[in-house]
């Protein structure tokens, strides 16, 4: 393959590896802007999508896109429990005690998921394996294209439900204002509950198309793209959607080159020299307007 | 009655530190003489973290500086053949400058990216370590680190232990300087409240800067002695798990308390060795991982504050049953 084939190949890596982290970046910032609290241990929510997609697809064989459903409605629940028993009592008390909190539960979920299922790396097969659509000069396999497609969806799904739905516009109202929200009648403990559910659902799904396109999965392999999502809202600026699609992307590609080119340790120190620079250059991220 | 609790917490210290002293003329036992040396070390390395804790800085990597000090240390001892004795401070001292570095990065932003700064910077000097510094440092593989006192000496082993128990007494000592001192103020003063204390004349950054250079160069002190206590050095001292461990030691027992660190280290170890003997593998740290979330919210404080809230609640029950109204404070 020529150089410019490489390069269009790694470009399309790095599509497929910033969909995920979009999909966490997104969950993070909807969570972070609801609640204003930072959960390092958002990782080991799509670590938990990821391992209820891979044991439902081997017990049943039912189609794992199917499955990415089931994986968020549980997810959905996990997070309401986590926010509810752990997050809710501390909630103010301070950003340090939020992340010391998020890593009592890292160490819970990572090693409660080694009991269940071992610590060793796992990997599936998707049932399109194997399929690929010629794009230009290089074969692209069809469970990307599909990744790309479901990660668009949903993203879709998530603006409307935010734009057009009561709850939605109570989860921006508390967003933008807490206090504000609470005294034209929104319930906002509900809103925080079910933010942190959609968010935990974003990392199912996010975790299930890990999966789904054949990539190796064991229990520990949230944490580093949980805080490779908070660069990504850092490099797109807080609370800022868009910028967190842009970063996403950005990360993707970078690291996917860095992997390629530098090999294959720097794939994650890579995302973190950039996040370095971006905050000495500029604190407020690429596109964000104002800090927290 | 503070008083009394003050006093509680400084004769536990000191009955805890005079048993490890004594300990050698206790037991001979060489496995848990090395598990007293080991949580010695991880007393310091968790004071360390505890004192950029102090001046308000949470820390998510400090495991870069826990190897920054011991690869510095080791390579330094091999190539100039110094005695490890002395290239622990030497390694320390890159550690600091190095940890001055990284604090330079983000000293003016929100506290919170501090912690996601410094969790990439362990991955990252991890991958530096295993790439460009590879002909150097072994790569993956690590190298032999000369130990603290040469085997071929007799007792070497009761050597070292007092050597590593005096470093920490010693470090202790000058966390408790630190803390009583100006800098200590500063450093509280800033973590209660940045505006008021720029108000007051205390530069942030330059305190910030400070306290991190002093945190990095006691986990520096760290790393180095137990890498020269283990004799070997691989790039998993750069691992999530060192930079978890020293939090959870200090949130368990107080954060930025000087007691809390020795407590929580010392409570901690007996906890997971103890659970090592029940046979659980990963339960222990699913155990550990309740235990940091109950701390930390029904016990804020640590187990510094245990007596107290005891005593409180000892006093509430009292005047519940003789029927008067509980008051809080």
């Amino acid at each position: 393959m020529d150089n410019i084939g490489i390069f269009l190949q790694i470009m399309f890596w790095g599509l497929y590896a910033g969909c995920i982290y979009i999909l966490l970046a997104t969950g993070l910032n909807l969570i972070f802007g609801v609640m204003k609290i930072v959960n390092f241990a958002h990782g080991e929510f799509l670590m938990i999508g990821a391992y209820i997609t891979a044991t439902v697809f081997l017990l049943t064989g039912i189609n794992p896109y199917v499955i990415l459903l089931l994986s968020m409605l549980v997810l959905i629940g996990i997070g309401a429990v986590v926010e509810r028993l752990c997050f809710r009592p501390i909630l103010g008390t301070g950003k340090l005690n939020e992340i010391f909190l998020s890593i009592g539960l890292i160490y819970i979920f990572q090693n409660g998921a080694a009991m269940i299922w071992g610590d060793a790396w796992q990997s599936v097969k998707s049932p399109y394996d194997g399929i690929t659509i010629p794009v230009g000069s290089l074969n692209v396999p069809i469970d990307y294209i599909i990744i790309i497609g479901f990660t668009a969806a949903i993203l879709i799904a998530l603006f409307l439900f935010l734009k057009k739905t009561r709850i939605g516009m109570e989860m921006r109202a508390t967003s933008q204002n807490r206090k504000g929200a609470k005294l034209v009648g929104i319930n906002v403990e509900r809103i925080d509950v079910i933010s942190f559910g959609i968010g935990c659902a974003l990392a199912a799904a996010a975790g299930t198309l890990w999966v789904v396109s054949g990539q190796v999965f064991n229990p520990y392999m949230g944490s580093i793209p949980a805080v490779k999502a908070f660069a990504i809202i850092i490099l797109g600026g807080l609370g800022s959607i868009p910028g967190a699609i842009i970063g996403g992307l950005l990360l993707g590609i970078a690291e996917n080159s860095a992997a390629f080119y530098l090999g294959g340790v720097w794939k994650d120190a890579v995302s973190f020299i950039i996040l370095i620079i971006v905050l000495v250059v500029r604190p407020t991220g690429l596109f964000g307007e104002k800090g927290e | 009655m503070n008083f009394g609790r003050n006093e509680l917490i400084k004769y536990g210290l000191v009955a805890t530190l005079g048993i490890a002293a004594a300990f050698p003329f206790i037991s001979d036992s060489m496995f848990l003489l090395n598990l007293i040396v080991l949580m010695l070390i991880s007393i310091i390395f968790a004071s360390a973290w505890n004192l950029l804790a102090f001046s308000g800085q949470g820390s998510l990597g400090h495991a870069a500086f826990l190897g920054i000090g011991a690869y510095a240390s080791t390579l330094i001892a091999i190539q100039s053949g110094i005695s490890p004795f002395i290239t622990i401070f030497l390694g320390a001292t890159v550690a600091a400058f190095i940890g001055v570095l990284i604090g330079l990065t983000c000293v003016r932003l929100k506290e919170w990216f501090l912690a996601m700064v410094t969790f990439g910077f362990a991955i990252i000097v991890q991958a530096l370590t295993v790439s460009v510094l590879a002909p150097m440092t072994g790569g993956w593989d690590g190298i032999a680190s000369p130990r603290l006192v040469s085997p071929s000496i007799p007792g070497y082993q009761l050597i070292e232990y007092y050597a590593i128990f005096v470093i920490t007494i010693a470090s202790l000592i000058a966390i408790w300087y630190i803390m009583k001192s100006r800098l200590g103020l500063a450093f509280l003063a800033i973590r209660e409240n940045e505006l008021e204390a720029r108000a007051a004349g205390v530069d942030p950054v330059r305190y910030r800067l400070i306290a991190f250079a002093m945190s990095a160069y006691l986990a520096g002190i760290a790393g180095a002695l137990q890498i020269h206590h283990i004799g070997y050095i691989t790039p998993e001292l750069y691992g999530v798990d060192n930079s978890f461990w020293p939090i959870t030691f200090v949130i368990l027992g107080g954060l930025g308390t000087l007691a809390g660190p020795v407590i929580g280290t010392v409570v901690l170890t007996i906890i997971w060795e103890g659970l090592k003997a029940t046979g659980l593998t990963f339960g222990r740290y699913v155990i550990v991982g309740f235990i940091l979330i109950l701390t930390i919210i029904f016990l804020p404080k640590g187990l510094v504050n245990l007596p107290e809230r005891l005593q409180v609640w000892w006093k509430g029950r009292g005047r519940k049953e003789n029927g008067e109204e509980l008051q809080t404070g």
